[in-house]
């Protein structure tokens, strides 16, 4: 995938979101903050968002995994999903309040995504094992199926819009998510 | 019961990397409500999107950024569902299987007679704008004839089922109709089909109505 420092420390984000949630360790919070903040708000600003508004998201959403460490459940999520479902819903907040004067609170974009069975029968080493096999599996897909992926994860676009924004001819467009998503689907049947 | 129709993959991404109005995830949230299989696609995509995150080249803080969000540790936070919910009438929804309590708790109806046979209660949602939501209720025996639509419908069944050439639909199962089905609906069974509907396109309730008297309803 990207090069950067990711790898050395990705296997200890759910120790130091622990250590916030058990004794509010600024240390940790600061470890936190410093890898994922640069890159929630790189994630906000894909999304169209201004330098100033990433900017204040990411703080935001860093500020939320200090308030709800508490509530991380390592068997249920990793802690980069966790981290990235909490950027996701800042993220449809602030496109709301944008195009609407009227506004929908956080909380009530938490509950869009809560469903009353949760995944309490999976056990925390399936979850991580999980984790571990999706990563790979995402670091493992060709640069061009991850990037049509990643256009997916930033906005609603037609596949058209992919395909235009990529400078590439539709029908790839369609058949590099069908593989990339063929490829995901196989990997989850698997684990299940 | 695993739903036999489920959404296409690119639906339940855009669920949940969030990139879906919310009267579409609305529709594809109910079907995740009582689907176990696209709730853990829902999951692995949302691990995707942190792995995504995680290994993704980083923007540049500013030099404050970690002192600001420190400062802010102390703020008193709102204790969670403090402010009030809108809709007196949320008890309509009580009593339908099959929401998620999101929906549930939205402001909603009446119900309103639509055809012979058909009610439907609408459902306002905070923040949905390409769709509109509702509940389609139509009696058993019923049949639609073929009709098509200008945009995007999606169905997820509540109660009751229905069938079109497509196949039959139970409970929690998931239809994705565009412009280019048109097909004729029957309700199986003996007992009453409701449905959440997400429809795109500007819908007049009142020329909707007039378009099923018209067209679509045949006893
Ligand atoms: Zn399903």
């Amino acid at each position: 995938m990207h090069n950067n420092d990711h790898g050395a420390v990705g296997a200890g984000w759910a120790e130091l979101i622990g250590a916030v949630a058990k004794s509010a360790d600024r240390v940790a919070f600061a470890r936190l903050f410093q890898h994922f903040a640069p890159r929630v708000k790189a994630f906000m600003k894909r999304s169209g968002m201004s330098d100033s508004v990433a900017e204040e998201l990411a703080q935001e959403t860093l500020l939320m995994v200090w308030r709800k460490a508490a509530l991380f459940d390592p068997t249920s999520a990793a802690p980069s999903g966790w981290i990235f479902t909490i950027a996701r819903n800042l993220r449809i907040d602030a496109l709301r309040r944008e195009r609407r004067s009227a506004s929908t609170e956080a909380q009530d974009i938490e509950d869009e995504f809560l469903w009353d069975a949760g995944p309490s029968a999976e056990n925390a080493a399936a979850t991580n094992q999980a984790h571990a096999r999706i990563s790979a599996a995402v670091a493992t897909l060709p640069e061009d199926q991850l990037r049509v992926i990643e256009l997916s994860f930033h906005q609603d676009k037609a596949h058209a819009e992919i395909a235009e924004a990529l400078q590439i001819p539709l029908g790839t467009v369609k058949s590099r998510l069908r593989l990339a998503m063929n490829k995901l689907r196989i990997l989850l049947d698997d684990l299940q | 019961m695993t739903p036999s129709s489920h959404p296409p993959d690119v639906l339940l991404t855009a669920s949940a990397a969030g990139t879906l109005d919310l009267g579409w995830h609305i529709a594809v949230a109910t079907h995740v409500h009582g689907c176990a299989q696209c709730r853990a696609w829902i999951r692995m995509t949302e691990s995707v999107g942190g792995a995504l995150l995680e290994n993704s080249p980083p923007a540049v803080m500013s030099r404050e950024a970690l002192r600001m969000v420190e400062a802010r540790f102390g703020e008193a936070v709102a204790a969670p569902y403090a402010c009030e919910r809108p809709g007196p009438q949320t008890g309509l929804l009580a009593d339908i299987p099959g929401l998620p309590g999101f929906v549930r708790s939205y402001p909603a109806g009446p119900w309103r007679w639509v055809a012979p046979g058909i009610h439907l209660l609408p459902i306002y949602p905070s923040a949905a704008e390409e769709a509109r939501v509702f509940l389609l209720k139509a009696r058993a025996g019923l049949k639609l004839l073929p009709h098509t639509h200008t945009g995007t419908e999606m169905t997820c069944v509540l109660t009751g089922s229905f069938s079109h050439d497509g196949g039959q639909f139970s409970p929690a199962d998931f239809d994705l109709g565009d412009a280019s089905v048109d097909h004729t609906i029957s309700i199986d069974g003996t007992t009453d089909c409701v449905c959440l509907v997400a429809m795109s396109g500007k819908l007049r309730l009142k020329g909707f109505i007039g378009r099923l008297m018209q067209n679509f309803v045949s006893i």
